[in-house]
Order: structure tokens, then C-alpha cells, then sequence
């Protein structure tokens, strides 16, 4: 398997996928199912929840699980991102979290990558109880065995070998040379790969592609940032940049899981953005792409032609230049990896640094929270894209998560490796 | 300034004129030498530019052909042409950019629009405007790129022709716009002499901007400098040329010459800067003023020896002259210079001492002429003050003889009125020759250090009762001066000549008037004026008011002036009179006055008259 990105990487890094899991899971049909959790309460109109852990799991070091260890984890996890609980308790065998406002989807949200469950070994590194463990790194490669103890069964794969950072053209050719048995496909060039007569597998619509306005600065006025939501050409962008992958959107869900983003409208309107300025003699705007990637940032300079015929003075911050202090426009990519309405919105929301309150399946009550939060014009969202991936011939029940990951515990292999 | 000083001037300007002349004319030949050479360096640079910028665009035409003409485009071209996603073709653009090592390369689709761009790909979709000028030869544009800046480049544009229709194919619609930047990697590429620096202008906008001129090693560090050339340049359309100083030393400067490079258009795309340094020049024109300095002291020194030696033979004896005629003018009149050569300066002495020698002679005869003319004059007022006694003692002395007829007691009464005249008339010659005796006995003055204030004070208090009891009495106005008034002299002689003014301006005002009275420094000498308010005097009496025995009175001597002239000369003083007619007259006297170390012993304090009136 090969990956470009960081495979320890916070969020969704493939080892850490492979090694950990969580207090809950979501299936390949986005349910929520127990995992590390055998199940979970809610007391005082879901301020309060309580999950029991399950007995006779062990990290791959032999450290027991035990409510202290989850706790301690879901504590760390907080530290580097927002939490949806206020405070962390292991009551027994049991692990209670609490906060101020009601969280119904906290046993989905659970199961999302940045809340895996780990513990130091005893060399400081991250270790998990997943179906896998680390059993080395040389030349450039992870090896992972089968965790042979797992405690939903031991996978039909006996070992994995994962290259992490490795270009897509170096991902494409070991593929072909059968040095590798699963790699990336970005949306892009899905349109390339199948013209290579690769076997690739599409998620649904799992990632945002959306410009994020500072609303201090240059942007700070609201009329300015709905003329640089209206001047974007989302079609350019879909069309050629993307290759017409994933799905023109203004929404901050896809249409398939909220039903309602087809009323936010993704048209351009270059006239009343050039009326919206005003004409006045704006001071530059600073673009620039989240993580670099070239197709993002051939977006954000596309983008900011666009701006350039709405009479903006757009300039667009070089990549190696973009962690240098705050852009007025950032062009980001998020994942998704709620499967349910509320929750999915609430989990976007607080990817762009909103907290979310939006409970329950009343669409139309999401529909005005998702409004009302776009009408700000803080965020403008512009694609939803999938995840891809090219399998080999010998790789056999391969299925995606609901993020789009690989699912490796299920997949087989004719030679095992 | 003397003559010699005139002289050595006079040679060291010249020689230094000179010497200046004649090396601003070699420095000058050297510059237009250097400046022809440069020209010349210059153009045969620009030939070498012109080659490799033909060879530039030879590349890019061969290289947007064999593109044109591959498979690859071909069938890109056809794809397109059928209306074939384009979408697909985004990143071709670079991907064959650095196949056919091009640094600009656009494909545009059949509507004209950007299908894909190396330079930059975000532009998809836009028009260019470029393939207007498919198949004409290489042309220079500016090609803007994504970070804000631009690039000037020699571009090409090239149809692409369908796939599979051999040499009748039909023009897909599909072109491709490539070319290469004019950049510091092509000036690397010139061939430039030593001392000869290189440089490209891309003209990026209006205002002037230092990034935009790059040399063979990046970016110029002393691109302002080039600013007025540049922009000449830009706005002219023309070349313009001019030296340019880098820092403050001439040798740091360059003679550079801009070169516009236009497009189709006209316009100026870019400026070739070609500066050629102009150390060697300097240096040489250096060397030229060093010798310049070199030469003009030695000359210098050669005037100073010059003038001494003319000095010798001219102005010496020229100098000696002045000094004589100097000596004649202090009235020394029988001064003689020496005759040593027989030229022009020879026949000068001759002349001076000729003229010396005359000026003694006709002194001489004119003293002796005064002297005869004042024995006549003396023997006039003898004559006259003479005749008037006599007559009544002849008178007397007849009436005396006609008197013995007379009865003895008539005779006696005679006798004795006329022996009272007789001793009367005979008293009275006895003073005129008294006075005579008196001028002819003048004493010489006894001189110590004196206040000239006392003595005038002693003089005014002396005839101060006078003038108040006269029938018409007479107003004392002084003005003292309050320092002391220190000369050398003889107090009495002094008081005597005072004395002699102060009754002839009394004698002037029969019916009253003012008396003043001054005394003061100036300068170096004390000046005492009397004034009266009388008649005046005519210039005339003015003029011979001085000599011995003449007056305007009735009964004088017309010798109390002379006297006065006399004790004033001899204290080395000058005495004069102002006036006119009806404006009363002033006698002026200037005595050498002492500067006193200690003069506050002769001061008088605050309490020095000044304006005192009777």
C-alpha cells in the first residue's frame, strides 16, 4: 500500500488506522457500531454519556485497555483540536463524558480518526489495540503483521507494507509493476487512471474543497466576501481542475446526505460581485492553498483570476510561502467523515472553527443553521470530492469506509503478504 | 602689486594656461578616442545580439514546428477539433514545455481560448490574443505569470494541423504559442568582451522598476543608475546613450548605451543595456592631468626664474626710479639715479636726472626771484611805514625853523609842541623797526610735551574781558576736547601765533559777532579751528593772506600772519584759511598730536567744555 501523506498524520494518517481504533465505528453503510466501546447511555438530555469499555482488549505492547487509558486518550485528542465533551471521567470500567450542551451524536462522533484510541509504549511511540501493529520501519517502509489477538477477529491479511510519501506517479508505477497492491487516486486524475484500465475504487462525496474568508483585514466587510463568493467560477474548477469529479456544491454537506444543497445556489455571478465591491480601490488580497497540493493550488490561482475580473487585486502566496502568516482567502480541503445529517454538519461547522449545535433529523432546522452560518460569508464552499483508489488484481473484498479510507481487516489477498 | 609680482603672475598664468590648454585638448581626443571605440564595441555587440537573438528564435520556430508536426499535438489537435474534452488536456501544456525545452508554451483550442499553459495553467479557458500572429516570424511579448510579475519572451505561434491527412491536411484550428525568456540565461549565453557588461530591461509597466533589469548574474545592483537611460529609451523608441556613474569615483563609471526592443507594434518590450566601462579612459585622462600638474610646475618654477632674471635686467632699475621720484616728491629735489645700460630704461635714468637736475636749477632761480621780489615788497613797507613819521617830522623840524621869527614866548611854545611830536614820531619809528627787528629775531621753539588745551584756554581767558566790553561785544563759542590734546611744542610761541588769530578775527568784527573756537583730534593730529563771523576774505587774499608784510588791514605790518605760518611750520604743523566773502573766515591749524601712553594724567576729566557761549 502506498500513501502520499503522513501516515501518523493526526487525523486520518493510514497507520494510525490500521493500528487503533475507537470507542465506536461506522460501517460501510455509515451506522454506528460498537468497537472498543460495548456500549453507550445518555443521561440528562444527552449532556451526559457514558460508554462501558470493553474487557480483555489489550494494546499490542500487552497494556490492558482500561477506562484510565481511554480517558487519558480522548484528553490527549482534545489537545490538539475542539472537543464536543468538557471533561473526561473512567468511572470503573466505565468512561464518562460530560459537557454543557446536549451531544446527541457523540457515539458517531466517536468514531471519527482524530479520536482513536492510543497509549504510549514503553518507547514513547503511539500504539493502539487495531487489527494491525508495527513491526517495523526500514528503507522507507512500515511493515504491519496481523494483530493474531484482536478482538474482532484477526484479519485474512497476514501483513501490510506501507510507502508513505511517494508521488502518485511513483504510486501509479509500482502499482503497474505490482510492487504495490493499493494506491491513491486523486479525483483529478480518475479520468487518467481509468484510462490506464487501473481497477479503482470511488468513495461517495467525502471532501470539501471551500475557500475560507478571513472576516478581518481586507475582508472584513460582508459585502466584499459575498462578491468573492459570487465572482468564483466553480465550473472551471469542476470541469477542468477536477475533471469533472465529486460535485459542484455552495453547501456545506453533500446533496446526498443533507437533501437541501441544491438551495444554496453555486452560480457565478460576476456582474453583482463587480457591484458588490463597489469599486473601490480595494487593498490586495492574499490567496493561498491549505496543504500545498498542486492541484489546490492551481485552484486558488484560478481563483484568484477570477477575483481579478471581479476587480479584485488578488495575489496569489507561493506555496512554500503559504504558512507565512494569516491569507485573507485560504482555499482548504476537509474531510468528512460524518455520516449523519446533524452530526456531519456539526463536524464541518467545527472544521472551520464554529461550534456546532444543530441536533436531531429536522432538515429544515439544518437547512437555517447551515444558512445562517454561509450567510456570514466566512466560508464559501465550492466541491465535493471523492476518495479514490487503485487496487491490484489480487486484492479481493476491498470496501471504503464511509470517510472513504480502505477497510484492510476485511480485504484478502491470493499471496498473503 | 609690483612689477615683478606682475611679472612672476603674469608668467605662471600663462604657463599654466598653457599647460591646461593642451591637456583638456589631449584629454578631450582621448575621450572621443574612447567613446569611438565603445561605439564601435557597441555595435559590434549588437550584431553578436542580433545572431544570437536570430539563433533564439530559429530554436523557438524549430522547436513549436516539430511540435506542431508530432503525433502527440496531431492527435491532440484532432481530439480538440472533434470537441474533445479539453479539461483532459490541462497540464499538456507543461508536460511538452519542457519536452521542447520552451519556457512559454499555450495550446489554444479551435474557439481560441487557452486549452492549457505551462506558464501558467490556471488560465485555461481565456483568450489569447497571440494567434494573430500564427506563421509571421518570432516576436517579442510580455507574458504575465501568476505570482504578479511578468516576462519579456521571443515568441512563436505555430497551426497545428490535423492527424492523418498528410501534407493536404486542413488546419485544425488548434495552435500552439511557445517561446523562450529573455532572461540573465540568455545574456549568459553572449559572447561579452571583458569590461563590457550586459543587461535586459523587461519593461514591466509605466514607473521604473530596479527588479526588472537582470544581467548575466541576476539582478543589478546599481539598476537605478540606469534609470534616465532606460526611460529615455522606453519613451523615445529610440537608442540613448550616456555615461553613467556607479558610485562617486569616475573610474566606476560606465559609457552605456539602451537599446529598445519593440514588438510588431512598435511598442518596447524590453531595453538591451550595454555598458562598457570607461576605467581605462579615466585612468588614462588621470595620467594626462598628472603630467599636466607635472609640467605646469615645472613651468611655474621656470616663470619665477624668468621674472627674477627680467627682474634684474628691468625692473630693478624701473623700481630704483620710483624710489627717486619718490624722494623727489618728499623734496628731496637733487636726488640722482645711476645710469648702468644704454636702452629704454638707460634713457629714463638720463631723463629723471635731467629733470632733477633742472628742478634744483629753477628752484634756485625762483628762490631767488622771492628773495628779491620780498627785499622790493620790504623795501616798499619800509618805504611806506617810513614816509609816515618822517613827513610830520619834516613838518615839524620846518615849522621849528619857520619859528625862530617868532617872539621868544611864542617861539618856546612852539618849540616845546614841536619837540613832544618829534619825540613822539620818533617813538613811533622806533616801533617799526621794533617789529621788523622782532620777525627778523623769530626764535626756534623750545618743544616739550604740552596739552595744546591749555594753551588755548590760557589764550581765551586772556581776551575774554575784551571781548565783553567792547560797544559791539563779541560771542565765545569753544569746543574742547575732553581727552588731553598731547604735542610736542613751545607753549609761548604757540600762545603768541593764538594770540595773533584771536585779535585778527576780533579786529574783523568791528560790529560783533562770534568767536569760535575749536579744538580736536583726528587721526594722528590735533586740529584747532578759529573762526570768525566778519566780512570774509576774497580768494584772492586767501591766496597771499601768508606772505610777510602784506595785509588787508590799514595800519599792519602784514607780518602777525607770517609769524604765525612761521611758529606753526616750525612745529611742523599746517596752517590754512577757509572763506568766502560775507561768510567770515576760518583759520585751520593741524598739529602733530602724541599718543600718550598715560593719558589720563593730562585729562581734563568730564568736565571739558563743549559749545560754552558769552
Amino acid at each position: 500500500m502506498e500513501t502520499q501523506e503522513d501516515p501518523w498524520q493526526t487525523a486520518d494518517g493510514m497507520a494510525r488506522r490500521l493500528t487503533m481504533d475507537g470507542l465506536t465505528r461506522l460501517d460501510t453503510a455509515g451506522q454506528v457500531r460498537a468497537a472498543l466501546a460495548t456500549g453507550w447511555s445518555s443521561q440528562n438530555g444527552e449532556h451526559r454519556w457514558e460508554f462501558r469499555i470493553r474487557p480483555n482488549v489489550h494494546f499490542h505492547d500487552g497494556t490492558a485497555l482500561t477506562a484510565e487509558t481511554v480517558a487519558a486518550s480522548l484528553t490527549q485528542s482534545c489537545r490538539s483540536g475542539a472537543c464536543p465533551w468538557t471533561a473526561v471521567q473512567a468511572v470503573g470500567q466505565t468512561v464518562v463524558l460530560t459537557s454543557d450542551s446536549p451531544m446527541p451524536d457523540l457515539p458517531a462522533q466517536l468514531a471519527r480518526a482524530e479520536f482513536l484510541i492510543a497509549h504510549s509504549d514503553t518507547q514513547g511511540a503511539p500504539d493502539g489495540t487495531g487489527v494491525f501493529q508495527v513491526t517495523g520501519f526500514a528503507n522507507g517502509v512500515m511493515a504491519f503483521a496481523a494483530n493474531d489477538d484482536y478482538w474482532n477477529g484477526r484479519p485474512f491479511v497476514d501483513a501490510v507494507e506501507l510507502r508513505p510519501r511517494r508521488s502518485i506517479r511513483d504510486q501509479w508505477l509500482d502499482l503497474s509493476i505490482g510492487r504495490a497492491d493499493l494506491v491513491q487516486v486523486p479525483p483529478q486524475m480518475l479520468h487518467q487512471a481509468q484510462q490506464q484500465h487501473m481497477a479503482v475504487t470511488v468513495s461517495e462525496p467525502v471532501e470539501l474543497v471551500a475557500l475560507q474568508l478571513s472576516a478581518t483585514g481586507a475582508l472584513a466587510n460582508p459585502k466584499l466576501r459575498e462578491a468573492v463568493a459570487l465572482a468564483v467560477d466553480r465550473s472551471a474548477l469542476y470541469n477542468v481542475i477536477f475533471q469533472k469529479q465529486g460535485e459542484i456544491t455552495a453547501s456545506l454537506l453533500p446533496e446526498a446526505l443533507s437533501g437541501y444543497a441544491f438551495l444554496f445556489a453555486p452560480d457565478r455571478d460576476l456582474n453583482r460581485a463587480v457591484a458588490l465591491r463597489g469599486g473601490a480601490t480595494s487593498s490586495v488580497l492574499t490567496l493561498a492553498a491549505e496543504d500545498g497540493g498542486a492541484e489546490l493550488q492551481l485552484a486558488i490561482e484560478r481563483i484568484a483570476l477570477n477575483l481579478r475580473e471581479a476587480g479584485f487585486r488578488a495575489q496569489v502566496m507561493p506555496a512554500a510561502q503559504s504558512g507565512q502568516g494569516q491569507p485573507d482567502i485560504l482555499l482548504r480541503r476537509v474531510s468528512l467523515e460524518e455520516t449523519q445529517a446533524g452530526a456531519a454538519l456539526n463536524e464541518m461547522l467545527e472544521s472551520f472553527g464554529q461550534h456546532g449545535t444543530a441536533s436531531g433529523t429536522d432538515t429544515a432546522a439544518l437547512y437555517r443553521a447551515e444558512r445562517d452560518f454561509l450567510a456570514g460569508h466566512t466560508v464559501v464552499p465550492l466541491l465535493w470530492l471523492p476518495r479514490a483508489w487503485a487496487v491490484s488484481e489480487r486484492v479481493r473484498d476491498l470496501r471504503l469506509a464511509a470517510d472513504g479510507s480502505p477497510q484492510l481487516s476485511d480485504a484478502a489477498s491470493e499471496d498473503t503478504k | 602689486m609690483s612689477l615683478r609680482q606682475k611679472l612672476l603672475l603674469m608668467f605662471s598664468f600663462t604657463v599654466a594656461l598653457a599647460v591646461a590648454a593642451v591637456g583638456w585638448t589631449v584629454s578631450v581626443r582621448v575621450r572621443k578616442v574612447f567613446e569611438r571605440l565603445d561605439q564601435e564595441q557597441t555595435q559590434v555587440f549588437v550584431s553578436q545580439f542580433r545572431r544570437e537573438f536570430q539563433h533564439r528564435a530559429e530554436d523557438v520556430t524549430a522547436a513549436l514546428d516539430r511540435m506542431a508536426a508530432s503525433d502527440r499535438m496531431t492527435r491532440i489537435a484532432f481530439d480538440l477539433s472533434q470537441g474533445g474534452d479539453a479539461a483532459q488536456y490541462l497540464t499538456e501544456a507543461g508536460t511538452l514545455a519542457q519536452e521542447y525545452r520552451l519556457d512559454f508554451l499555450e495550446i489554444i483550442g479551435p474557439n481560441g481560448e487557452i486549452v492549457s499553459s505551462a506558464q501558467w495553467p490556471a488560465r485555461f479557458g481565456y483568450r489569447e490574443s497571440a494567434i494573430a500572429a500564427a506563421g509571421r516570424p518570432p516576436f517579442l511579448k510580455q507574458e504575465n505569470l501568476p505570482d504578479g510579475t511578468s516576462e519579456t519572451g521571443l515568441f512563436a505561434v505555430r497551426a497545428v494541423r490535423e492527424a492523418g491527412a498528410g501534407s493536404a491536411a486542413a488546419n485544425s484550428g488548434v495552435f500552439v504559442v511557445g517561446g523562450t525568456k529573455l532572461d540573465q540565461e540568455f545574456l549568459a549565453d553572449l559572447p561579452v568582451p571583458a569590461g563590457t557588461e550586459v543587461y535586459i530591461y523587461r519593461n514591466a509597466g509605466s514607473a521604473f522598476d530596479v527588479r526588472s533589469l537582470t544581467g548575466a548574474g541576476g539582478i543589478v545592483a546599481d539598476a537605478a543608475k540606469y534609470e534616465i537611460l532606460i526611460d529615455r529609451a522606453r519613451s523615445t523608441g529610440n537608442d540613448a546613450s550616456g555615461p553613467v556613474y556607479l558610485t562617486s569615483r569616475r573610474e566606476d563609471s560606465v559609457n552605456a548605451t539602451a537599446i529598445p526592443l519593440k514588438a510588431e507594434d512598435g511598442s518596447v518590450m524590453a531595453v538591451l543595456v550595454i555598458a562598457n566601462s570607461r576605467r581605462g579612459m579615466v585612468e588614462v585622462q588621470q595620467h594626462i592631468r598628472a603630467i599636466a600638474y607635472g609640467v605646469a610646475g615645472g613651468g611655474i618654477l621656470f616663470a619665477i626664474a624668468a621674472s627674477l632674471w627680467i627682474a634684474a635686467r628691468i625692473s630693478r632699475p624701473v623700481e630704483r626710479l620710483a624710489q627717486a621720484a619718490a624722494e623727489v616728491a618728499e623734496g628731496r629735489w637733487d636726488t640722482q639715479v645711476e645710469v648702468q645700460a644704454h636702452d629704454e630704461v638707460g634713457a629714463l635714468a638720463e631723463s629723471f636726472n635731467r629733470m632733477t637736475s633742472q628742478l634744483v636749477e629753477q628752484r634756485e632761480r625762483l628762490v631767488q626771484s622771492e628773495r628779491v621780489a620780498a627785499w622790493r615788497e620790504l623795501a616798499r613797507r619800509l618805504a611806506h611805514e617810513l614816509k609816515n613819521p618822517l613827513f610830520p617830522l619834516q613838518l615839524t623840524v620846518e615849522n621849528m625853523v619857520r619859528a625862530r621869527q617868532f617872539a621868544p614866548e611864542q617861539f618856546d611854545e612852539v618849540f616845546q609842541e614841536s619837540t613832544e611830536t618829534l619825540k613822539a614820531e620818533i617813538a613811533n619809528l622806533k616801533a617799526i623797526i621794533g617789529r621788523f627787528s622782532d620777525f627778523s629775531k623769530m626764535p626756534k621753539p623750545q618743544e616739550v610735551e604740552i596739552d595744546a588745551r591749555e594753551v588755548i584756554r590760557r589764550v581765551l581767558a586772556l581776551y575774554e574781558p575784551v571781548l565783553k566790553e567792547r560797544d559791539h561785544p563779541i560771542a565765545l563759542r569753544e569746543e574742547i576736547d575732553r581727552e588731553p590734546l598731547t604735542i610736542s611744542g613751545d607753549a609761548d610761541l604757540l600762545h603768541r601765533a593764538l594770540s595773533n588769530l584771536v585779535l585778527n578775527a576780533i579786529d574783523a568784527m568791528p560790529e560783533g559777532g562770534t568767536l569760535n573756537v575749536s579744538a580736536l583730534r583726528r587721526d594722528s593730529m590735533v586740529r584747532i579751528r578759529i573762526s570768525d563771523t566778519g566780512k570774509g576774505l576774497t580768494p584772492e587774499e586767501c591766496g597771499r593772506l601768508f606772505t610777510p608784510y602784506y595785509t588787508t588791514k590799514e595800519y599792519g605790518t602784514g607780518l602777525g600772519l607770517a609769524i604765525v605760518q612761521s611758529v606753526v611750520a616750525d612745529h611742523g604743523g599746517t596752517i590754512s584759511v577757509e572763506s568766502m566773502p560775507g561768510a567770515g573766515a576760518t583759520f585751520v591749524i593741524d598739529l602733530p598730536g602724541i599718543d600718550h601712553p598715560d593719558k589720563d594724567a593730562f585729562s581734563t576729566g568730564a568736565d571739558a567744555e563743549r559749545n560754552h557761549e558769552q
